[in-house]
């Protein structure tokens, strides 16, 4: 079989052997609090493979290079198509998404090392625990307060203007890789991340969610706020998606500043 | 095709949803602290007053290239200023120790991965943490060596020259101030540029590139004109200025004829 044809009858090529192999090496810790190891290992080299295909190959037969049998990687990923934002880890020192991490394209002489995201607790192996941006996006309020229990009736009109500015925003898959590769997102700062900052914008533009805005704009004065941003710009770089971040920090900033002024004086 | 790869997690996830306190990172404490204000402090403070004074002491400076005696009566307006030492610490020396001290703190405070993020902005955020302590550690010795030891040019401008060239004189000193100085512009030249980005002011992509050029060019020019300055002490032109000059002799300035002992090739 050489290739698959989809409705329209146009071939989808398949991934074929190589005739190669190369290197796969991953980080691995069983537990939470466990110390880390580095698992090798080496398999045929396909066309096409990412890096989350070579761990279902590893959990087929999961037998290291000195041949010692171990158990599966345990990972998480589930769209296989960078929508899902769950895949995020370190491949050769930088953070990305795995599932679309091409192994032709990432390998560097037949080596792929894969660690876990650096700034987020391990669970196991390269799963990590994010829950540190689903709780921020719950302190800027990041929705649409909508709930009630009667009809409200049709919402107000977005005008296509102020879809493309709220487009590129919504894009964002909570991959937290923003957050990852920002050198002010850390245990010292407790920096609430570039993707927290785009999604309080999103809504703050929102006819509806704008009724929020003044109380996300006083969260992301606390601690660990927007005033921590160094402007690295490596979140924008980074971001998968291409949310226009360093624009939003820089006008959420500027929203920030003229409610500290205004509060001053208000309140 | 695949269809499902999440696997089974033997652990159970750090007890986030049950209120005991997170491992890692932390969430954002809303409504918690003073550092907004502090840190907006800390960035203000970097444009005026100590920039708008980095742009005085670098343009007063240029005097030197006119010789001892208009150097001296530079200096010797800016002592005469109403209020002066008062000025001198509410505008120059207060807001510098918070702004120097409050950055440190930002720098140590950072977690720099320009290794493994070898990107421009990376590498201009991890600069200006370097410039910064640069700029601190020779200000220290700078204000010691020149304001508060030695002949006080406060009541002497007419030294200031002679003070300032006794200093540069020295191949390693002459070397220090010229790195400082490059050090500062840039801290400054960039600062500028953050300052304009993270108070919204050039929020656009296109802008911030744009501005950053501006800012590039600015400093630039501030640099050469200091690096100037620095020669006029070093250059034959002033060589074995007078350790003081007469008020006489500031008052008529740049007219004054060549004081006793300068080597004038005029
Ligand atoms: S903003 Fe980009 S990098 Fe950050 S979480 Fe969203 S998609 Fe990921
Ligand atoms: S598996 Fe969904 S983004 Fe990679």
């Amino acid at each position: 079989m050489q290739a698959a044809e989809t409705l329209t009858g146009a071939a989808i090529p398949l991934s074929k052997p190589t005739g190669k192999t190369y290197r796969i090496e991953i980080k691995r810790q069983a537990s939470p609090d466990a110390e880390p190891h580095w698992d090798k290992f080496d398999l045929p080299q396909r066309t096409g493979m990412n890096v989350i295909s070579a761990m279902m190959e590893i959990a087929g037969n999961p037998v290291t290079t000195d041949g010692r049998a171990t158990t599966p990687i345990a990972y998480d990923a589930n769209c296989l198509e960078e929508v899902c934002g769950s895949c995020a880890m370190r491949i050769n020192g930088k953070a990305r998404m795995a599932c679309s991490a091409l192994i032709d394209k990432v390998q560097e002489n037949g080596v792929v090392r894969v660690e876990p995201l650096s700034k987020m607790p391990v669970i196991r192996d390269l799963s990590v625990d994010r829950s540190v941006l689903f709780e921020n996006l719950k302190r800027v309020q990041a929705w649409v307060p909508l709930d009630g229990s009667y009809d409200l009736g049709s919402g107000p009109r977005i005008t296509p203007q102020q879809q493309e500015e709220a487009y590129p925003l919504s894009r964002c898959i909570s991959c937290t890789i923003c957050m990852e590769v920002c050198p002010q997102f850390n245990e010292e700062t407790n920096f609430v991340g570039a993707a927290t900052i785009a999604q309080a914008k999103l809504f703050n533009e929102h006819p509806t969610g704008k009724v929020l805005k003044t109380e996300r704009l006083h969260a992301l004065m606390g601690d660990g706020g927007i005033h921590e941003c160094g402007f690295s710009g490596n979140c924008v770089t980074a971001c998968p998606k291409m949310l226009p971040l360093t624009r939003a920090i820089s006008e959420v900033s500027r929203d920030v500043m003229i409610q500290a002024a205004k509060d001053i004086f208000t309140r | 095709m695949a269809t499902t790869v999440s696997t089974p997690v033997s652990a159970p996830p750090t007890g986030a949803r049950k209120g005991t306190r997170h491992k890692g990172v932390q969430p954002l404490r809303a409504g918690q602290g003073h550092s907004f204000l502090l840190r907006r402090l800390h960035s203000l403070t970097g444009i005026v007053p100590i920039g708008a004074f980095l742009i005085e002491h670098i343009v007063s400076n240029f005097e030197a290239l006119k010789g001892p005696a208009a150097y001296a009566a530079q200096v010797k307006f800016l002592n005469a200023l109403p209020f002066v030492r008062v000025l001198e610490w509410a505008f120059i020396f207060l807001p510098l120790i918070y702004h120097a001290g409050y950055g440190m703190y930002i720098w140590l405070r950072g977690k720099s991965n320009v290794i493994y993020y070898p990107w421009a902005g990376n590498w201009l955020y991890t600069a200006q943490r370097w410039t910064g302590g640069i700029a601190l550690a020779y200000i220290i010795q700078h204000v010691w060596r020149q304001r508060f030891s030695g002949v006080n040019l406060p009541d002497h401008p007419g030294a200031a020259f002679h003070k300032v060239q006794m200093e540069l004189l020295h191949p390693w000193m002459f070397a220090i101030y010229a790195i400082a100085m490059i050090a500062t512009c840039y801290h400054f030249a960039y600062g500028v540029w953050l300052f304009c980005a993270k108070w919204g002011i050039t929020s656009g992509e296109r802008a911030r590139r744009g501005f950053g050029w501006v800012c590039g060019v600015a400093g630039l020019l501030l640099c050469t004109i200091g690096l100037a300055s620095m020669w006029a002490f070093v250059s034959p032109k002033y060589r074995n200025a007078p350790a003081d000059l007469t008020p006489a002799q500031i008052t008529e300035g740049t007219q004054a004829p060549a004081p006793i002992g300068q080597a004038h090739t005029r």
